[in-house]
């Protein structure tokens, strides 16, 4: 038996992120004692329509966010419980809502800082609706083997430790959620468990009192004992002990009171929960409520340490007496234990998983990502420059100070082609239609391709395969280019010819030559490749995507990084172009008809469909 | 609980049509002096100047000048700004009119479960405490607004008469809207007086707590709450209270000078039975400390350190319950990095540590902390299965 909460009890928590964590807590206790999810539907406006997902031992569960209280309540009748996990500001008017609600029977407040009027207001509802209010301030209840309310009991295995897969024979009543936690636990250690458990809240005033709870207790058959944990201020603990005087009592009282030390503190120094705070004429004092409820018949141990011992000794008698019968122990093995995530499972290396993807490349699992295992920020504070994160990213190597200084060039050369080239007018369009960067420039970036600025992974492959296969042998190179591939990738440009050369060209042939070391097998064969198809056609020449894709071949990129280079270097002409249109806020355009042949048929009748 | 200072009190009678005397706050005594120009009582009434901070014992610090004249009270005004009591300093003054007047009233009124209670007595001032059996009361159900006609009743029930009874009624009227509307949990007002010459009323003196938790709505609110603790705060206090504000869960710190045995304590039920306990078995504390709600560690070991340097400790007590949700592994790691950085500046010498802690990871916590022994600490460390406040025991007994 119980009170507050039972196996019939169905749950609407009204609250966010905190609400949910609490029903993941609420799921575990489920799933210990097999019972059915108490928690069947929150109420979060900003989060309505959302499902949460909630594990039930192994089970996944999905528990529908509404956006207020009434469909949440008509879609599930079977609720008749309310936990209030919304701020202060908020959640007086959720509460109220609630206890407005017909079927609603119980709500519970987590909510701490309410202002007093309202919880005064709040508390005066109930009583008139005839309903229950918990808290605020209130950690939850703990129905033991029936239903937990919030996440009062704490982590999975203390659920175990503090038995609360079974019913005992004490019940608790403390204001402070954390002491609520350990009274169970003492109930446990010292004695054979406890039926239910509130935490009532520390709050100046709690929505039930200590006695209204007691009485409840008294007329549960299955508790015979409560313990409860009260502290300096207010008068519960008064009232507890008047109600405990008032009548012989079937239930045993241990209780506990916190605040003495307030009696040496310097005047007027007050600490503790919203609510501990001595009246005047030392009316509330710890002290004053200690020999009250000794006076009324309690157990009243002079520190929160001797209530082991209280709780044991009561135990000890009501066993002694019969009112409780010796239980034999439950095995803990048989209890469930909660299934184990795949990321816990795979650290014990008891289960296997095949990777979903392969990364060869960086590693962001430590402190910071790393580039081919370099730090990011110790590359750039050892003077390495984005060169050379390139060639750790594309490459996987750290190039030399000469080798970057070639990447370098390259990017640089690459970077723009003015407005009229296919990509920057691809982005320029774009961004003339008010699109915004990312897609101007990949309106741009679909432009690349076989006649714009995507032969450069093609030379290099080709040059390549004739080092290779022809050293020495142009006119073989040639001929089987021709038959297998068609026009020589790289070689040959628009406007430019031997007569006007491609200054870029010239300046990288010329850098990489003689101011490097670079040993060039890739350019020198293409530049004698050059020499035989310009002798046929004047503008055969080697263009800049030849000439960087035999460098990069020479340099030691993989072949299908090349067009990178290309894609990376005009990226950042392409976003020039978008930010300069947009400076300029340049208007929406279009083709003029002068610009365009209309080579279609003239107007004419549509004919009837057949 | 949040105690008011009496210029946001005066501001928030006068609000609701409380009579009060006339007064100005000021912190720059040449102010004053402008004010005494524009304004005719600061010129041609009697003055009190009172300092306008949370200090107890104002009267007898010398921190109340009554009777002066405006010179004077420019005067007081200049000796009282700049004083130093404790961590405290005189910012502010409240120079206000003292009202000539023939009698002295009480009224007050103070929040209950149920509503509240209003309290009335002919007889108010520095005797009230041997008149309490004059006072009359009248509870107020929450939301429940007394009527004029009852509260005039209830003035004549106290032994008030005629017109000043019906005064009298009208302003415990206005007071139980202000206490009302403003979120108060109790008004003093000792004394309201009466000077009968021109019938003028005047609470000459206040003491007002509002709900700090209403602020939220509260627009108007543009005063701080006194210090709870009966003193100005120091500045480790202060400090903590800054990372407070700034971080889920709480921290919570006040220094008690003189104690042997610090508090490093979780929880805001668990923490008050370790002050308690320390104090039953014939300690003294050196401080209050909570930390609850799952704090982040860097919080709890900011806490940690400020309490490793309280002066004089011999004992700390890492105390708490069975946590539902604050996790022990984490506030635990932050505990020990304290302790590391305190020892490390030479603090914690031949100072005794005892633990006593379970909740989420309170394996890998405590197996944590325990490793410190092994750093040179003198650290006991327990769990569960000790009963949480028989290590204040152990260490009382060591």
């Amino acid at each position: 038996m119980s009170i507050l909460a039972n196996k019939d009890t169905r749950a609407v928590i009204i609250g966010g992120v905190a609400g949910v964590n609490a029903a993941k807590r609420m799921a575990q206790f489920d799933y210990l004692i097999n019972r059915p999810l108490t928690v069947q539907a929150f109420v979060y406006p900003p989060e309505a329509g959302q499902q949460k997902e909630i594990f039930r031992g192994g089970e996944l569960k999905n528990v529908t966010v509404y956006s207020s209280l009434a469909p949440a309540l008509s879609e599930h009748p079977e609720i008749n419980t309310a936990l209030i996990y919304l701020g202060a500001s908020r959640a007086t008017q959720a509460a109220k809502e609630a206890i407005e609600s017909p079927n609603i029977k119980l709500i519970s407040m987590i909510t701490e800082g309410v202002p007093e009027k309202d919880a005064k207001r709040l508390k005066k509802l109930a009583q008139q609706h005839g309903k229950m209010l918990n808290g605020p301030s209130s950690i939850g209840v703990m129905s033991a083997g029936e239903c937990r309310l919030g996440v009062i009991g704490g982590e999975f295995k203390n659920l175990k430790l503090c038995n609360l897969y079974k019913p005992g024979s004490f019940g608790v009543l403390t204001k402070s959620g954390g002491l609520s936690n350990e009274a169970m636990w003492l109930c446990a250690q010292n004695g054979d468990g406890i039926t239910s458990a509130v935490a009532i809240g520390g709050d100046a005033y709690p929505g039930t009192d200590f006695v209204t709870y007691l009485e409840m207790f008294e007329n549960d058959p299955a508790t015979k004992a409560v313990v409860l944990v009260g502290e300096v201020g207010g008068n519960l603990e008064e009232e507890a002990a008047e109600w405990l005087a008032a009548e012989p009592r079937r239930i045993r009282l241990v209780a506990a009171i916190g605040g003495t030390c307030q009696e040496v503190l310097p005047q007027g120094m007050k600490f503790g929960h919203a609510g501990a705070k001595e009246g005047k004429k030392g009316a509330g004092s710890a002290r004053s409520k200690m020999n009250a409820l000794r006076d009324a018949g309690a157990l009243v141990p002079d520190t929160f340490g001797g209530l082991s011992k209280a709780i044991k000794q009561v135990y000890e008698e009501l066993l002694a007496s019969g009112a409780i019968k010796p239980e034999s122990e439950l095995d803990d093995a048989l209890l469930p234990e909660l299934p184990p995530s795949v990321q816990e499972v795979m650290r014990q290396g008891e289960v296997v998983v095949e990777p979903l993807i392969r990364t060869t490349i960086s590693d962001d699992r430590g402190e910071e990502p790393r580039y081919a295992g370099y730090a990011a920020s110790e590359l750039c504070s050892k003077g390495y420059g984005i060169e050379d994160v390139i060639s750790l990213l594309w490459s996987k190597q750290l190039p030399t100070r000469e080798e970057s200084e070639i990447i370098k060039r390259i990017i640089m050369i690459s970077a723009d082609h003015g407005p009229a080239v296919s990509g920057a007018f691809g982005a320029i369009i774009g961004a003339c239609a008010g699109i915004d960067m990312p897609q101007a420039v990949s309106a741009g970036m679909t432009m690349i391709g076989p006649r714009f600025g995507g032969a450069v992974t093609n030379a290099g492959k080709y040059f390549k395969m004739g080092v290779k296969d022809f050293p020495n042998d142009i006119p073989g190179f040639l001929a089987w280019m021709k038959d297998n591939v068609g026009p020589v990738p790289g070689i040959g440009h628009r406007v430019k010819s031997l007569k006007n050369p491609d200054q870029r060209v010239k300046y990288l042939v010329s850098y990489v030559k003689n101011e490097t070391s670079l040993h060039t097998p890739c350019l020198d064969y293409a530049l004698e490749v050059e020499k035989i198809t310009t002798a046929k056609k004047d503008n055969l020449i080697l263009n800049v995507d030849g000439t960087m894709g035999c460098i990069l071949m020479d340099l030691g990129f993989p072949e299908h990084s090349l067009n990178g280079f290309f894609v990376l270097a005009r990226t950042i002409g392409m976003i020039g172009h978008w930010i300069d249109q947009n400076n300029q806020n340049a208007r929406l355009i279009r083709l003029y008809d002068y610009l365009i042949n209309y080579a279609v048929k003239p107007e004419r009748p549509v004919p009837d469909k057949k | 609980m949040a105690k008011i200072l009496e210029g946001p009190a005066m501001k928030l009678f006068n609000k609701w049509g409380i009579p009060v005397p006339n007064y100005v706050v000021i912190m720059d005594p040449s102010r004053l002096e402008q004010l005494g120009e524009a304004n005719k009582w600061l010129r041609e009434s009697k003055l009190v100047v009172k300092a306008h901070e949370a200090i107890g014992g104002r009267f007898k610090l010398g921190l109340v000048k009554i009777g002066l004249n405006l010179d004077e009270a420019i005067a007081a005004s200049r000796e009282m700004i700049g004083t130093k009591i404790g961590t405290a300093e005189v910012r502010q003054v409240i120079v206000a009119e003292m009202l000539d007047h023939d009698a002295e009233f009480y009224v007050s009124i103070i929040g209950n479960k149920d509503g509240s209670e209003l309290l009335l007595s002919t007889k108010g001032g520095v005797d009230i405490e041997d008149n309490w059996h004059t006072v009359r009361r009248l509870q107020i159900g929450i939301d429940e607004n007394p009527s004029i006609e009852r509260l005039t009743e209830l003035a004549e029930e106290a032994g008030f008469e005629g017109e000043i009874a019906e005064r009298v009624g009208k302003i415990c009227s206005r007071l139980v809207l202000c206490f009302d509307n403003e979120d108060a949990q109790s008004i003093e007002i000792n004394p309201l007086v009466i000077r009968k010459s021109d019938m003028r009323f005047a609470a000459l003196d206040a003491v007002m707590n509002v709900d700090w938790d209403a602020r939220f709505r509260h627009a108007d609110w543009d005063f701080k709450p006194v210090s709870e603790i009966g003193r100005p705060f120091t500045e480790a206090e202060q400090q903590i209270m800054d990372i407070d504000s700034r971080i889920k869960g709480s921290v919570k710190f006040v220094e008690v000078p003189g104690g042997e045995v610090a508090l490093l304590t979780a929880g805001g039920g668990a923490s008050v039975f370790y002050a308690d306990a320390v104090v039953a078995r014939g300690g003294t504390i050196a401080n209050y400390a909570e930390y609850s709600g799952d704090p982040a560690d860097w919080a709890v070991e900011a806490l940690t350190e400020t309490i490793c340097r309280l002066p004089k400790i011999k004992h700390i007590i890492v105390g708490g319950a069975i946590a539902n949700f604050t996790d022990v592994k984490a506030t635990f790691s932050g505990i020990i990095n304290g302790f590391r950085e305190s020892k490390s500046k030479g603090y914690l010498e031949g100072v005794k540590i005892w633990v006593r802690r379970g909740g989420p990871n309170e394996a890998q916590g405590l197996a944590a902390i325990r490793q410190l022994q092994e750093e040179g600490f003198d650290i006991h460390v327990y769990d569960r299965s000790m009963p949480m406040t028989d290590i204040v025991d152990l260490a009382m007994k060591s």
